[in-house]
């Protein structure tokens, strides 16, 4: 089953961040709880953890990006 | 945005960010780790603690260095006592940290509410030991009267920063004020005890923290907890520097030897971070 990783809301006053990397490749097996990606705030820079077990099947953002709060940026396939 | 040093990362759970977010919602409570956009949410969101803030989220004060929302607040939410101690027990937190807003414009600063926080949370939780983290209460010592006599085990009033850089990033509140209320509450129950913070990278030297150190041990302030500062946004005050780790380290041997009961101190420390350790300190010292 395909899941769709959307961006959680990592800046509770802002719900714009800027993207920063994928610490999985596509076709990588992820486990809930490891780190997927990087996401940098003013304040901080944040290493995202997976709320799923699957494989990493898509990314739809990159480094650099901005991106919003809620929009779709990876698709896992759920194991 | 400053260039962030490789060290200066913090993990996200965000399963659990979304869990004490919804459990905060559905009391009707505000959390300082999402009203000042705390770095170390994640973390403490997952091991189920958090910082309650209470009397709203809008402050009467707009500090340069912080990101809570200045402007005029609404009423005291009358339920929020009762509230805020049936969080804790849900949470089953053995230690509470409770702060608030600035209330400038109530006639007590927000005192009493704080008073009566305590008394609920310890009548519904007996066995959670419970830290208050205040304002200033403008120094009145009517008011910080009610908050001794509701008996803390812990009260921090946070003094920021050195007395040189204190004008330029807090607003109403001064570095002499902080130290006399930190002074007042230890002589009147010198049972409860008392911490402070300060923030890094604002342009601070080490002969002034050493100044500021010696300032509190002057009045007896038991924990101090250090961290650096993040600048919330372009409109806040300026960043000076990321402070490098052994500096953090060398300044929490200084704070040891000047004789503070706990010392906090690395980079993404904050007052309430980890504030359990503090006293369990104390406990084994």
């Amino acid at each position: 089953m395909k899941q769709t990783v959307t961006m959680p809301k990592i800046n509770p006053k802002n719900d714009e961040v800027i993207f920063g990397i994928w610490t999985k490749n596509i076709g990588d097996s992820i486990a809930a709880g490891e780190v997927l990606f990087e996401v940098e705030t003013d304040k901080v820079v944040s290493e995202v953890e997976s709320n799923f077990n699957g494989v990493l099947v898509e990314t739809l953002v990159k480094e650099n990006d901005t991106v919003q709060t809620g929009e779709a940026i990876a698709i896992i396939d759920i194991l | 945005m400053e260039t962030k040093p490789q060290w200066f990362k913090v993990r996200y759970n965000p399963e659990a960010v979304e869990k004490v977010t919804q459990l905060m919602d559905e009391l009707e409570l505000n959390t300082v780790c999402n009203e000042a956009s705390c770095p170390n949410m994640g973390e403490c969101y997952s091991s189920g603690t958090a910082t309650f803030m209470i009397l709203g989220r809008i402050c009467t004060r707009s500090c340069r260095f912080c990101d809570v929302t200045h402007g005029r607040p609404g009423p005291v939410n009358e339920k929020e006592p009762q509230q805020l101690a049936q969080a804790v027990k849900k949470m089953g937190l053995e230690y509470v940290v409770i702060t608030s807003v600035d209330r400038d414009d109530l006639p007590d600063y927000g005192a009493g509410h704080f008073a009566e926080v305590i008394e609920e949370v310890r009548k519904q939780n007996p066995h959670t030991m419970i830290e208050v983290l205040t304002p200033d209460f403008q120094g009145d010592q009517l008011a910080i009267d009610k908050v001794i006599a509701a008996k803390p085990d812990v009260f921090n009033h946070n003094m920021e920063s050195v007395r040189r850089i204190s004008p330029k990033i807090r607003h109403r509140a001064t570095y002499d004020c902080s130290l006399d209320v930190l002074e007042y509450v230890k002589k009147q129950d010198p049972s409860i005890l008392t911490k402070t913070g300060i923030m890094l990278g604002l342009g601070e030297t080490a002969d002034e923290i050493n100044e500021l150190m010696d300032d509190l041990r002057a009045v007896d302030v038991d924990f101090l907890t250090i961290g650096q500062y993040s600048q919330p946004s372009a409109k806040h005050y300026p960043l000076h520097e990321y402070v490098p780790a052994e500096t953090f380290a060398e300044y929490q041997r200084t704070g040891m030897a000047k004789k503070f009961k706990y010392v906090a101190s690395s980079p993404l420390v904050r007052s309430s971070y980890r504030a359990r350790a503090a006293v369990e300190s104390v406990h084994t010292q």
